[in-house]
């Protein structure tokens, strides 16, 4: 939100800056570490006493968007690994094999436990299992079937069941016991959360918006650091009425908004600055993401998914495993999209063709041509690399948006 | 011939042809409900159809996959089976619908199964395989009028072991100098596109017909292949012609689909409970990474391999993100390691490739001059 920095900034700031360090002090007190794949449901580790949960991915997004993507990705690359590799992993990985000290956060506390899932791609699977070798550390796999229709009762079963091993293998390993009551009060607290996450997100249907998707970008850490935590929903309630509040002060990000764009793709870390004021100068405002407002949502849908009173959240944890950006199809990424474009308004896309994540991006062409055929609105495709300047090209990127802000104009104009 | 003409004759044995999506498809299953499958993979040529759909940094298996369903205008195949092999490939269906779209036709009615990726000792995860199968059955019986049984699906598994029985052979074969790498692979290769009774007779003819050992002298190394498919013939030949023994290999498209078969089971279900859950390990079954490595140490020690050559499909970040560590532990046994990587262009190559094979072999010729008893068979 401008650059000035909000209340909410300042929350923000401190809540990553305490998960964070709290993480370190309580594995330094003998805490029980879990490294978990951004949608492992981080409320299933608050239910024990003294177990800790830190999210590589996120702890990658963090160190692209910090500058240190390419020094970290440059020791894995020297280790063998392959420069195709999504930078994600790169990062991560060279950051534990001696890249601790060029992180923000100086990596992350030495895990205990690895739990991947491969909804999002199977991948994150491999990575872990870099680490589950070098570390010697036991890898917990969560398989979550890829949905082409709504996620079927049979795959939810299998992932509830998957889910209570989880909390077994949690139990067995570090001598705890699980908590339903705790885990139950983590859920409520999550749900709290994405209810004021959405409410933040909403503010975009205003015109001018209330937002940019850069702030969204900034904004969505919290979800994979602090799940489960009342600190969780005051600082999303405190998003959400600060840009509520500046909407109905008249206070807009892009004041004279004419261009209302939707970014298809993962954040471009290394980006985020320079790519908003880019589209500042051109009176354009990226105001919504999939990559932001599925969270919460089922299969990639932008509206909210409630936990409802009285039903089990861990069956809620599960239901909502395929919400997330990749493991659906699409048909429904194209459903999610139909919905953003005429509920929030949109006048044209951006396809982020990401060579890190192919997963998300492989079906971009046809998202693509059938959005064009619906829609009639401008689309560009541009490359990015969400986490790896070396493949990015700013100036062929602004060519191209600066293109689909002169297309949208023209359809503009010859209407 | 070109992988459309061979399916053209799979279909002249008169029954509906179903393209499987790779790498492990239930190939036996649908045999015995009467169909001939094959599996996807193996196509070679331009992907001039399927560039419209997939950007180019996707692997060379799955957009060859598209461009060979894509250009399948005329209806040559009757199904199609998939299941959760890979990230690329679980997006692929409905693009190819799209792109069968394009050109006025319908894509074939789709099959899929979920293989749960857990490993047994973290989750059960048989009722959900079996509940997997009882719907794939249904459906095959709904879409093309065929009836299951345990019967006829014990006669297909027995054909089905034949053949990857004498695979095994060929493979022995190969190890002892009497077939050349490349004859192998190409003749694997395109076993595929025949129905499995056609596949055993050429194997069969082919293990008459293997001669005396074809080099008298001692090969310059002894080396074990790896990768997703088999390599191209031009890479396969520079491997024989700079004097290699291809003693053994962990391709996907050869050794990791052929090396398992379950001796005895009860029924369909319990068969494939055995075949995924003891599958050959292979990077892309996700449970299967901890007996990877092992695998792979004991076939370079029992072949008495001093060499490693990883085949890279570009953009494979399955065999990618596994190789380093693979790479570490091999090169701790005192194994050589070559990577090269291919990808649509890579007859291109050749001539790159040449120069990296032959400088291999001059190493690994060195080193046997020099280190006795041989590395690679437990006496670093
Ligand atoms: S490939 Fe995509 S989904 Fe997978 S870890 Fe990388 S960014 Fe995440
Ligand atoms: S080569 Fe790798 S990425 Fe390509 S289809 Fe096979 S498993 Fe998937």
């Amino acid at each position: 939100m401008g650059h000035e920095k909000t209340n909410s900034g300042e929350s923000l700031t401190r809540l990553i800056v305490q998960s964070y360090m709290e993480a370190f002090n309580l594995w330094k007190e003998g805490a029980f570490v879990v490294w978990g794949a951004i949608v492992v449901p981080a409320e299933i580790f608050r239910g024990f006493d003294n177990v800790v949960y830190c999210c590589p991915e996120s702890h990658a997004a963090m160190c692209a968007a910090k500058g240190a993507g390419p020094d970290l990705s440059q020791i894995a690359e020297a280790l063998g690994y392959s420069l195709d590799l999504c930078s994600y992993p790169r990062i991560d990985i060279g950051c534990v094999s001696g890249g601790r000290k060029l992180s923000p956060t100086s990596g992350l506390p030495k895990p205990n436990l690895l739990v991947s899932d491969n909804n999002n791609c199977s991948l994150l699977v491999k990575w872990f299992d870099v680490h589950h070798r070098n570390m010697n550390v036991p890898h917990f796999i969560i398989d979550v079937p890829f949905c082409y229709e709504p996620q079927a009762e049979k795959d939810l079963d299998y992932i509830l069941t998957q889910f209570n091993d989880l909390i077994s293998t949690v139990e067995r390993l570090s001598g705890q016991t699980f908590d339903i009551n705790k885990f139950y009060d983590a859920s409520m607290q999550t749900a709290r959360a994405l209810f004021e996450w959405k409410r933040f997100l909403e503010c975009a249907k205003h015109r001018p918006s209330g937002l940019t998707v850069f702030d969204s970008f900034v904004q969505m850490a919290p979800l994979f650091t602090s799940r489960g935590r009342t600190e969780l929903v005051e600082h999303y309630k405190l998003l959400a009425d600060e840009t509520e509040e500046r909407v109905n002060n008249g206070v807009f990000p892009v004041p004279n908004e004419k261009y209302r764009l939707l970014w298809d793709n993962i954040a471009p870390w290394h980006r985020l600055h320079k790519m908003d004021m880019h589209l500042r100068e051109l009176d354009a405002n990226i105001v919504a993401a999939p990559y932001t407002s599925c969270i919460g949502g089922l299969e990639g849908s932008f509206e909210l998914f409630e936990l409802a009173l009285g039903k089990d959240p861990l069956w809620y944890m599960a239901r909502t495993q395929n919400m997330s950006v990749c493991p659906y199809g699409l048909d429904l990424r194209f459903d999610a999209m139909s919905w953003a474009i005429e509920q929030i308004g949109i006048d044209g896309i951006i396809f982020a063709s990401n060579r890190s994540c192919k997963v998300f991006s492989v079906m971009q062409m046809d998202l693509q041509k059938r959005i064009s055929e619906k829609y009639k609105i401008p689309t560009v495709m541009i490359e990015i690399d969400h986490a790896d300047p070396r493949k990015f090209s700013d100036e062929s990127a602004n060519m191209r948006l600066d293109a689909l802000v002169e297309n949208i104009a023209s359809v503009r104009s010859s209407v | 011939m070109k992988p459309l003409d061979s399916v053209k004759s799979l279909r002249e044995c008169g029954k509906p042809v179903v393209g499987c999506f790779p790498p492990y498809p239930p190939l036996e299953l649908l045999h015995s409900m009467g169909l001939t499958p094959f599996v996807l993979w193996g196509l070679r040529g331009e992907v001039a159809d399927a560039e419209r759909h997939i950007q180019n940094y996707a692997c060379s298996v799955a957009r060859r996959l598209a461009q060979f369903v894509m250009s399948d205008a005329n209806g040559l195949l009757d199904g199609l089976l998939f299941y959760n092999a890979c990230d690329t490939l679980r997006n692929l269906p409905e693009i190819l619908r799209e792109g069968l779209a394009e050109s006025g036709a319908v894509a074939p009615p789709m099959f899929r199964i979920h293989v749960p990726m857990v490993p047994t000792e973290q989750t059960d995860s048989s009722g959900y395989l079996r509940n997997e199968f009882e719907s794939l059955i249904g459906s095959l019986e709904a879409h093309f009028g065929v009836r299951f049984s345990e019967e006829k699906f014990a006669a297909s598994v027995a054909l089905y072991t034949n053949m990857r029985d004498l695979c095994l052979q060929l493979e022995e074969d190969v190890s002892q100098g009497t077939m050349t790498f490349t004859d192998f692979s190409e003749n694997l290769m395109s076993a595929n596109f025949l129905p499995v009774e056609n596949q055993v007779e050429l194997l069969e003819s082919k293990i008459a017909g293997s001669g005396p050992s074809l080099d008298s002298e001692s090969p310059r190394g002894r080396v074990i292949a790896s990768g997703i498919l088999a390599p191209p013939n031009s890479i396969s030949r520079l491997i024989d012609d700079a004097g290699f023994r291809v003693v053994g290999n962990d391709i996907a498209a050869l050794h990791r689909s052929y090396a398992y078969a379950p001796e005895t089971w009860s029924d369909v279900y319990d068969y494939y409970a055995h075949v995924y859950g003891n599958h050959f390990p292979c990077t892309t079954l996700l449970y299967t990474a901890d007996k990877r490595v092992e695998q792979i140490m004991k076939m370079v020690s029992g072949r008495r391999a001093d060499g490693f050559l990883f085949v890279g499909e570009k953009f494979c970040e399955y065999e990618y993100l596994e190789l380093p560590y693979l790479e570490k532990q091999l090169k701790e046994l005192g194994t050589s390691v070559l990577a090269i990587e291919i990808s649509i262009g890579d007859d291109t190559a050749v001539e790159t490739y040449r120069t990296r094979i032959e400088a291999w072999a001059e190493m690994l010729e060195a080193a046997q001059a020099t280190t006795s008893p041989r590395v690679g068979q437990g006496g670093k």
